[in-house]
């Protein structure tokens, strides 16, 4: 059974690309597509990793990482996907304990290798 | 009074309008309305269910893309036969154009979000279903959004092929279009920056440039052209762009050029040029520089001082000192000082505020020579002062005998007590004082005729309040007021004290100031022990002592003093054929009460006869007795007399409600009725039990009602004044006491609520006005 990874995108198309490509990557894929999704399914379930978009409906992807470092307690690897120029809110997810980001266009191969590096780090 | 019913108005004759016509008209607007909501709720639905189609499509397409995005050759052949499914799958579904546009719109939408390899996978599945063509056909198309929506798909998906049929629309009169072609002209083809260059006969706005060089950025493996070939272009705007872009890419090799568009016509390039100049270090651009500075704008001058700073060396210094002699504008000249300080180093040194050595140095050994510096200017001040005032009150004497005709004149001050006045004063001792070391004696002669022609030059002149032009011809009102020294705080200032000047034609005014803080003009009187000083008759003890002669603590501590004299004093008062103009205040008590007695004896009748007479009995300002007296006067003699007032003969017995009553109709009798019940009193009594025995019935028994509460109020009233008589009289002292029903003292509370009689009239009046009026 491969690594569960959580992938938290409002996009659907983009979305629906990068589940197909981790999937075809050895990964077992959860998708949520709003903030609600995610954090219902991280009081359920810890995937292995997770990779966010960090504009999202009802639940950023800095709100979640602050919800799963400070109030889940939780060291899982935190991937921030976020558009280019939005460099104050990508040092704001670091800061807060992110591991790694993306910038829009996304690679998806590039992301594969990303979320196999962290994996592998943990 | 003539009844309402009697009153004929002849109205205004309406033309006949046949009502059919309304109808029908009433039922085309609604045909119409419901139509219109039918249009709306179909479109509605109609978008509503293509965004559903579109949506539910996107989904069924994205698995299928997914797989053609990364398909790889090392897959198995399970999924090789899978991959070619889906790609004759894909070709059947694009033959409905609503699919091939949903897989477009998929398409465009990936192509932003993705990168890398995915990417090009995604260009050549676009082109490979043949998508293009559908753009293509849209560049054919006559609506400029479709146009630009086929210019921007192929762009988006660099389709090559298209950079012929784009190119055309680089002078496309449409802005849209045209500036869209130039985006794909130059993201298309790495050439298709010279083309637009070469070709673009329009304007390029600031925000276009922008995006053609975040495009021209953003390309892979471009080498940019000689952007200074487009220097000599007729469209200002590319030589303009071509500046930016030379500047961009430090394409230093337009030298000449570049320096001979400063002498170009338009600004913007000037400032451009001036700014590769100063980029590139183009010293040889100096000569020119300095030759176009004469001539140019302000902004244009700043840049060229800024650029003259960073290529120019000592020897441009000369021309920079010229500039700092002829230029005036603040902002200019503090570029030409900075400029200067740029080419050598600390030549300028700040000036402004910087107190000389000497100050710092020489302020204790001369104290003492600034003393008597200061004496002796007092002196001369005081010596001159006074002629020239008198100088001028001859001119103004003068002015006033040229000109009797004129309105009334309100002041005549001549004053020095400004702070500017006393800032100059300052100014002009600190210059004492630098120059006390050299020659103290000289200095002291400059420093009194300066102050001596700046207390002349910067008099100020006002005027007092005049009636009669010969008084006034006679009366001028002099104050010269300076700082006080304070010798422990600044080296040298001094306080010109209040002159109060007065002669057979001059009065006296003083004004006092106490670190700065001015109070208001007040009349000196005898009685406030402070002895006039009257200037023509008394120059020379004035030169003496007249600071010693005048008790100022007295008269700035006695402020309060004077208030309460100056509020005795008459108004004017006629002394040595002179007149005097005091203030006359009011407590604000007796202000109040004589703005009551002023609004009874507008409004008021006889009734106001016993409050008068209260007044009369609670003060004693004379003015308000005497205003009282007149009023009680008045309404005794000019109205009826108050015993005849109720009397029976007397209309006002009759109640007033009487005349609204026989001229209303049931309803308003009945709303009458409820007032009188609320307001009225032993007057109303007459009319309800007319009422009673003449009206309907349902009027009687209101009626009825009204008079029985009316009947229990006087009670009420009755048992109240026998009350008061008894907490007069023991001999009323009783072991009971007279209660009030529930009624009557909500009653009574609702007519304690501050509500004269007058406004409840008003009230009344207002809600009968509404009930007729519908």
């Amino acid at each position: 059974m491969g690594k569960r990874v959580l992938l938290a995108d409002d996009d659907q198309l983009l979305a629906s690309l990068l589940n197909f490509r981790l999937k075809k990557g050895g990964y077992e894929v959860h998708h949520s597509s709003n903030g609600k999704e995610v954090k219902e399914y991280l009081k359920t379930e810890m995937p292995d990793i997770i990779v966010s978009d960090i504009m999202m409906p009802y639940f950023s992807g800095i709100e979640l990482i602050d919800f799963v470092r400070n109030e889940l307690k939780s060291n899982v690897p935190i991937i921030i996907i976020s558009s280019a120029g939005n460099e104050q809110n990508v040092l704001s997810a670091f800061e807060l304990g992110a591991n790694d980001f993306i910038t829009k266009p996304v690679s998806p191969t590039e992301l594969l290798v990303r979320v196999a590096r962290e994996i592998n780090k943990k | 009074m003539i009844p309402p019913r009697q009153i004929k108005i002849s109205l205004i004759t309406a033309p006949e309008f046949n009502l059919e016509y309304l109808w029908w008209l009433s039922i085309s607007f609604m045909v119409l309305a419901v139509l219109y909501f039918i249009g709306i709720f179909l479109i509605r639905n109609r978008i509503t269910s293509t965004n559903g189609r579109t949506k539910d499509k996107k989904i069924e397409f994205s698995p299928m893309i997914s797989e053609f995005l990364f398909y790889e050759d090392s897959n198995s052949k399970e999924e090789k036969m899978n991959y070619l499914n889906l790609k004759i799958q894909i070709r059947e579904l694009i033959k409905d154009s609503f699919d091939r546009r949903v897989l477009t719109e998929v398409l465009l939408d990936l192509r932003k979000d993705l990168s890398g390899q995915s990417q090009t996978v995604l260009i050549e599945l676009y082109k490979d279903l043949g998508l293009h063509n559908e753009a293509f056909e849209k560049l054919a198309s006559r609506r400029w959004q479709i146009i630009s929506s086929g210019i921007l798909e192929l762009t988006t998906m660099e389709v090559m092929e298209s950079y012929g049929l784009i190119i055309k629309f680089i002078n496309h009169r449409q802005g849209t279009i045209r500036k869209q072609a130039e985006i794909a002209v130059v993201n298309l083809k790495e050439e298709g920056i010279g083309f637009f260059l070469d070709n673009t006969k329009y304007k390029i706005s600031e925000w276009q440039q922008l995006k053609l060089l975040d495009v021209l950025r953003h390309k892979t493996n471009f080498e940019p052209p000689l952007f200074g070939l487009w220097l000599t272009s007729t469209n200002s705007h590319v030589v303009l762009f071509s500046l930016r872009l030379i500047k961009y890419y430090r394409q230093s090799d337009a030298e000449k050029s570049i320096i001979t568009l400063l002498k170009h016509k338009k600004r913007d390039i000037q400032a451009e040029a001036i700014d590769c100049i100063k980029e590139f270090f183009f010293v040889s651009a100096l000569p020119t520089l300095k030759m176009v500075y004469s001539k140019a704008s302000i902004d244009i001058k700043i840049a060229i001082l800024d650029a003259i700073g960073e290529i120019g060396s000592k020897s441009d210094v000369e021309f920079i000192e010229k500039l700092k002699k002829k230029e005036r504008n603040f902002n200019i000249k503090s570029k030409v000082l900075g400029t200067l300080n740029k080419l050598d180093p600390e030549s300028i040194l700040p000036t402004k505020n910087i107190a000389s050595s000497d100050y710092f140095s020489s302020e204790a050994e001369n104290n003492d020579d600034v003393s008597e510096v200061i004496e002796s200017i007092e002196n001369e001040i005081t010596i001159e002062t006074p002629e020239i005032i008198s100088q001028n009150i001859i001119e103004i004497k003068e002015d006033l005998v040229e000109k009797p005709n004129e309105p009334i004149i309100e002041e005549q001050i001549v004053s020095i007590n400004s702070d500017e006045h006393l800032e100059l004063a300052e100014l002009k001792i600190n210059e004492v004082e630098r120059k006390v070391d050299t020659d103290v004696s000289e200095e002291i002669t400059s420093v009194e005729e300066s102050v001596v022609i700046d207390s002349v030059s910067e008099i100020e002149l006002c005027f007092l309040p005049k009636v009669d032009i010969d008084v006034v011809e006679e009366e001028e009102v002099i104050s010269i007021n300076l700082e006080t020294v304070q010798e422990d705080e600044r080296p040298l200032t001094f306080d010109f004290l209040p002159l109060i000047i007065s002669n057979p034609s001059i009065k006296e005014v003083i004004t006092s100031n106490e670190d700065d803080d001015f109070v208001p003009l007040f009349s000196l009187d005898e009685d406030l022990d402070i002895e006039p000083i009257e200037i023509e008759n008394q120059i020379d003890s004035f030169q003496e002592n007249v600071i010693e002669e005048i008790d100022w603590t007295n008269v700035l501590n006695s402020n309060s003093y004077q208030d309460s004299e100056i509020t005795k004093e008459p108004l004017i008062s006629f002394e040595n054929e002179t007149v005097t103009f005091s203030a006359n205040f009011m407590l604000e008590d007796e202000l109040d009460t004589m703005v009551l007695l002023e609004n009874i004896a507008e409004m008021g009748d006889c009734r106001e006869l016993p409050m008068l007479q209260e007044l009369l009995a609670e003060n004693t300002s004379p003015l308000i007795l005497d205003r009282t007296n007149e009023l009680i006067q008045k309404f005794s003699y000019q109205s009826p007399r108050p015993n005849e007032l109720f009397s029976s003969k007397n209309d006002l017995v009759e109640s007033v409600f009487t005349e609204v009553y026989n001229h209303s109709d049931k309803e308003t009798k009945l709303i009458l009725l409820q007032e009188i019940k609320r307001i009225g009193d032993k007057k109303e009594i007459q009319l309800l039990e007319s009422i009673i025995n003449t009206e309907s019935k349902t009027l009687a028994i209101s009626a009825k009602s009204v008079l029985k509460h009316i009947k229990s109020q006087i009670v009420v009233t009755n048992a109240e004044a026998i009350n008061t008589v008894k907490n007069n009289n023991p001999l009323f002292d009783v072991d009971f006491e007279l209660g009030l029903s529930v009624a009557s003292k909500r009653m009574m509370k609702s007519n304690e609520n501050g509500s004269t009689i007058f406004d409840q009239l008003c009230s009344m009046s207002n809600t009968l006005y509404n009930k007729i009026n519908g």
